[in-house]
């Protein structure tokens, strides 16, 4: 079914022509979560939250305002996203980074264990200098750096100004260099 | 062009966020400069370690199990938002609710006590179907915004203490729109709830700290960031 269509029948309250929406928008909406949040069960609950507040929202949902469905849903993601993270950074934050650090343990491209231990530390590196951020900007750095969307796509989900975005990436991308930047040295990591 | 614009041309360049005119200018830049050329390798450097740190692949999700979350999200009636987080609330509009249950018709005026040039109406028919509702919510959203940016863009420790005054008697009537707006919507439009509940919140918060206070605008606007109530009353108007 054409998403217009169905966009129109789950309007009306039917869930299976929501259903076909869910299907074909998940995975971008999860990954965008994912990314930014880097846990499996937050970025989930993000994701569901996503779909039930497009759902409510859809009786407002006008496409002819310029905003597709996808940039529609990315939005609502969005906001759903900083607000999970404004609420996880209430919580010890000390200890959550702890287990964070270890769920990040995906499989590394090497059996190496010496290698494994320096991805760990240097995954560790990278997640504290994240931390560091304010969740708008750490939003602004996973858009641009891990999910590659552009800065202008990026500043319509957010509802702000290229060169607003510009500027809090600028200041994103400082930050991790200045709190990566002893880790770089020191590590021989290129040059 | 100078280093620290270079500075911030070497990020953007890296994102491939730069116009053919900017890239050959800090091209140019960068041959003359030894230190921009030097922070450019070092940027290169971080970046490849931050590519590390990108998940190869997604986690497995179950996706017939999150489909049956949603579903049960979609007919459940949406949870009631968390209540004030400002326990500290001393607040006297309870004769007002009372006068708002007898379905008394309250009108603001923008102008005070004088004849209103044009009063809003602040009580929603009962019989308003959705489209008025809409209307009625979105007349709610401009009106509350200019008074949301004054707070935003105050900024602490401005020259000669500038005050933002807020007349009490809108104030109370942005208040009464938003029971009666959150008795329409909080049922069907959840993500319109949730906005008026971070609005009453903040309405609630000036009515309570008062204009006098000179911290106060700058706790209101903290409140006003934290909850993100701008972009999501921006996302609001576009929905
Ligand atoms: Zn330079």
């Amino acid at each position: 079914m054409e998403e217009q269509a169905c966009i129109r029948l789950a309007r009306e309250g039917d869930t299976e022509a929501f259903r076909a929406l869910f299907e074909g928008h998940r995975e971008r909406v999860f990954s965008l979560a994912y990314h930014y949040l880097k846990n499996q069960a937050d970025a989930e609950d993000v994701m569901q939250e996503t779909f039930i507040k497009a759902y409510h929202g859809l009786p407002g949902y006008k496409p002819d305002k310029g905003l597709n469905f996808s940039s529609w849903l990315n939005r609502i993601c969005v906001n759903a996203s900083i607000d999970a993270l404004r609420k996880w950074r209430k919580k010890d934050i000390q200890s959550l980074e702890n287990e964070e650090v270890s769920k990040l343990s995906a499989p590394s491209h090497s059996s190496n264990p010496e290698t494994s231990a320096r991805n760990r530390e240097i995954r560790e590196k990278v997640d504290q200098a994240l931390n560091k951020l304010s969740p708008k900007q750490r939003m602004i750095f996973t858009m641009r750096h891990y999910q590659e969307y552009s800065i202008r796509e990026i500043a319509e989900y957010m509802d702000a100004t290229e060169g607003s975005i510009k500027k809090h990436l600028f200041r994103a991308v400082e930050t991790l260099k200045r709190r990566l930047r002893r880790f770089v040295m020191e590590d021989g990591y290129g040059l | 062009m100078d280093c620290k614009t270079a500075k911030s041309l070497i990020i953007l360049g890296l994102y491939g966020e730069l116009d053919e005119g900017e890239k050959r200018d800090l091209e140019e830049h960068l041959r003359r400069c030894s230190a921009c050329a030097a922070e450019l390798a070092e940027t290169k450097k971080v970046f490849s370690l931050l590519e590390e740190n990108k998940p190869a692949v997604l986690p497995e999700v179950d996706w017939e199990k999150s489909w049956d979350k949603i579903r049960g999200g979609i007919d459940r009636r949406p949870a009631k938002n968390e209540q004030s987080i400002f326990p500290r609330w001393k607040w006297a509009f309870a004769g007002a609710s009372l006068a708002l249950v007898l379905g008394a018709g309250i009108f603001i005026g923008k102008y005070g006590f004088a004849p209103a040039p044009k009063p809003a109406i602040v009580s929603i028919p009962a019989s308003s179907g959705p489209t008025s509702v809409q209307q009625a919510f979105a007349g709610y959203l401009e009106d509350v915004k200019p008074i949301l940016l004054d707070y935003a863009h105050y900024t602490p420790g401005e020259k000669n203490g500038r005050r933002i005054t807020v007349d009490e008697n809108i104030l109370r009537g942005l208040v009464f729109q938003n029971i009666l707006l959150k008795r329409k919507l909080a049922e069907k439009d959840p993500v319109a709830a949730e906005l008026l509940d971070d609005l009453d919140l903040v309405l609630k918060e000036i009515t309570n700290r008062g204009t006098q206070d000179p911290q106060s605008p700058a706790g209101i606007k903290d409140l006003i960031v934290q909850r993100d109530v701008l972009f999501k009353l921006e996302i609001m108007k576009k929905l």
